[in-house]
């Protein structure tokens, strides 16, 4: 500011009053807050800090326009649900909650200089940076599997272009067509949807391909909500779907994109639709920052989601190292109000808020059958850890008027968590 | 200059607007917060979960440690009140119930 302006304003000031009264601080020298991703952790944690603290200077910024979401996806591939019903906008939170949202990518949080620098050569600088950019793939961990391959066999795990590829490659595959999925060991991004996502390509198939059959090539023995998904898919998918474990040669060992092959260490597939999901690290720009340690994540407080290798960089959502809380879009809303309010009470030099975290899940086995698990979260002994006698999964052996309220609670989860995220 | 100007007349003149107040930020609040994932902002849920910003504090309470106690069937929430004291459920009912 240029002394004859400072002059100016301070005649303006003297004119309405004393500055505080009108909580002037809110303009000049307001603290400024800088949020990576737009997601279901950034754009809570942009939303919830406006909420906590008016007056903060929140910038969110993410590379896309709108952001797809990965949960109801699958029922985007099943035929189910169009891409519109998925995409979530940004303008509430400009215009509802005064977030500033950039669109941009970020290619590197500057912890030492405090600023937050994107693609086209922009730089925010902050006071506090929330960091929730989701996951990327790790290109290469599985042999044959890099970028290039996935524009044929998709991962489709990240929503958008991949989404609308694999449900292409769907409808044009032939009746009698098999569909191969891998799922990688752990740990990756929603854990029960690889089965979900077989769960509604078996019920698109029985439909529409009753001659098609769809084969989960698994590098595990176990996954998320098993139990669930097997009761249900011996009474709809026994001909329509298989799972193969770890233990009896499930594990893909590499991919030949080109050729159409996908192998394991026994056996040689060539599907007519192959959908690889591959290991997955922290998004690239939380590892380029310096965020990430050797697992690929993000470590964190576990109190306050402040990296514990960048001060005052807050790391949520899917990058983070959070222990028993599942990489979900409830997961890093949750944790994004946590975040937001250790980050408003940080700026006003208070104690942080005591954590308190919810994770709830539903997946559908078809479109009128539901299943779910849920837990509340507490930090015990330094970890994240599930509240003893909480959560766990919905009952099996539950009749049908249970699974079908389950499914329309799942559509009612999907509507207010993004209105409570977006909206 | 005149930018500055003008940005400083602005703030002012959005100063003197009623802004709008921060919402509580405390132990109970946060963690209230969490449930809002499915009952949705302030607990006005649009689809199928139950809102409750409307229902009165006293049967929130009831229903809440019913499905504590088993009393009342639940398809989740039976997991969910569980990680919660009888204490702490009636702060975050009062919470979302208090007029705002």
């Amino acid at each position: 500011m240029t002394n004859i302006s400072r002059r100016t304003f301070n005649g303006l000031l003297g004119a309405v009053g004393a500055a505080s009264t009108f909580g002037i601080t809110g303009c000049f020298g307001a603290e400024r807050v800088v949020v990576v991703g737009g997601g279901f952790g950034g754009a809570t944690a942009a939303k919830y800090l406006k909420r906590y603290n008016p007056s903060l200077d929140v910038t969110m910024i993410d590379a896309e326009k709108s952001h797809f979401t990965c949960p109801f996806s699958n029922t985007v591939l099943a035929g189910m649900n169009t891409m519109s019903f998925i995409e979530r906008k940004f303008d509430a939170l400009a215009s509802k909650h005064g977030v500033k949202v950039v669109h941009g990518t970020v290619t590197m949080i500057d912890g030492a200089a405090k600023k937050v620098i994107t693609a086209d050569g922009q730089s925010f600088a902050y006071d506090k940076c929330i960091v929730s950019p989701g996951i990327d793939m790790k290109w290469g961990a599985l042999p044959g599997y890099d970028e290039a391959a996935s524009h044929i066999m998709t991962h489709a795990w990240k929503a958008g272009p991949q989404t609308v590829l694999l449900h292409k490659q769907l409808e044009a595959m032939p009746d009698g067509g098999h569909v191969i999925i891998s799922s990688p060991g752990n740990p990756f991004r929603c854990p029960p949807g690889p089965y979900e996502r077989a769960s509604l390509i078996a019920h698109y198939i029985k439909t529409k391909k009753p001659k098609s059959k769809v084969i989960i090539l698994d590098s595990k023995d176990d996954f998320a909500k098993s139990g669930l998904f097997k009761e249900g898919w011996e009474k709809m998918y026994e001909k329509h779907l298989e799972w193969v474990p770890a233990a009896k040669g499930g594990k893909v060992a590499s991919v030949d994109a080109k050729a159409g092959v996908v192998a394991t260490d026994f056996d040689k597939f060539k599907p007519s639709v192959a959908n690889i999901i591959p290991p997955q690290t922290a998004g690239v720009v939380a590892i380029k920052s310096g965020l990430a340690d050797k697992s690929g994540f993000c470590p964190v407080d576990r109190n306050t989601f402040e990296s514990t290798q960048v001060k005052d960089v807050y790391v949520i959502g899917d990058s983070c190292i959070a222990d028993a809380m599942p990489k979900s879009g409830y997961s890093a809303s949750s944790q994004a109000k946590v975040a937001s309010a250790a980050v408003v009470a940080s700026l006003k030099g208070m104690p942080a808020v005591p954590f308190s975290a919810i994770n709830t899940c539903y997946s559908l086995v078809n479109p009128d059958y539901g299943i779910s698990v849920a837990a509340v979260y507490e930090v015990k002994d330094g970890k994240i850890a599930g509240v003893a006698g909480s959560g766990g999964v919905s009952p099996k052996g539950a009749n049908a008027q249970f699974r079908k309220k389950e499914a329309d609670f799942a559509s009612g989860w999907y509507a207010s968590i993004s209105q409570d995220t977006w909206g | 200059m005149t930018k500055r100007f003008l940005t400083g007349g602005l703030c002012l003149a959005a100063a003197l607007m009623a802004a709008p107040s921060a919402r509580a930020m405390d132990a109970i609040s946060v963690a209230a917060d969490s449930c809002a994932g499915c009952h949705g902002t302030d607990g006005r849920s649009l689809g199928t979960m139950p809102a409750f910003h409307e229902k009165k504090p006293a049967e929130l309470k009831q229903i809440l440690r019913e499905y504590k106690s088993g009393k009342r069937e639940a398809t989740i929430m039976d997991r969910i009140v569980k990680g919660y004291s009888e204490a702490q459920l009636d702060a975050m009912v009062d919470y979302y119930t208090a007029k705002k």
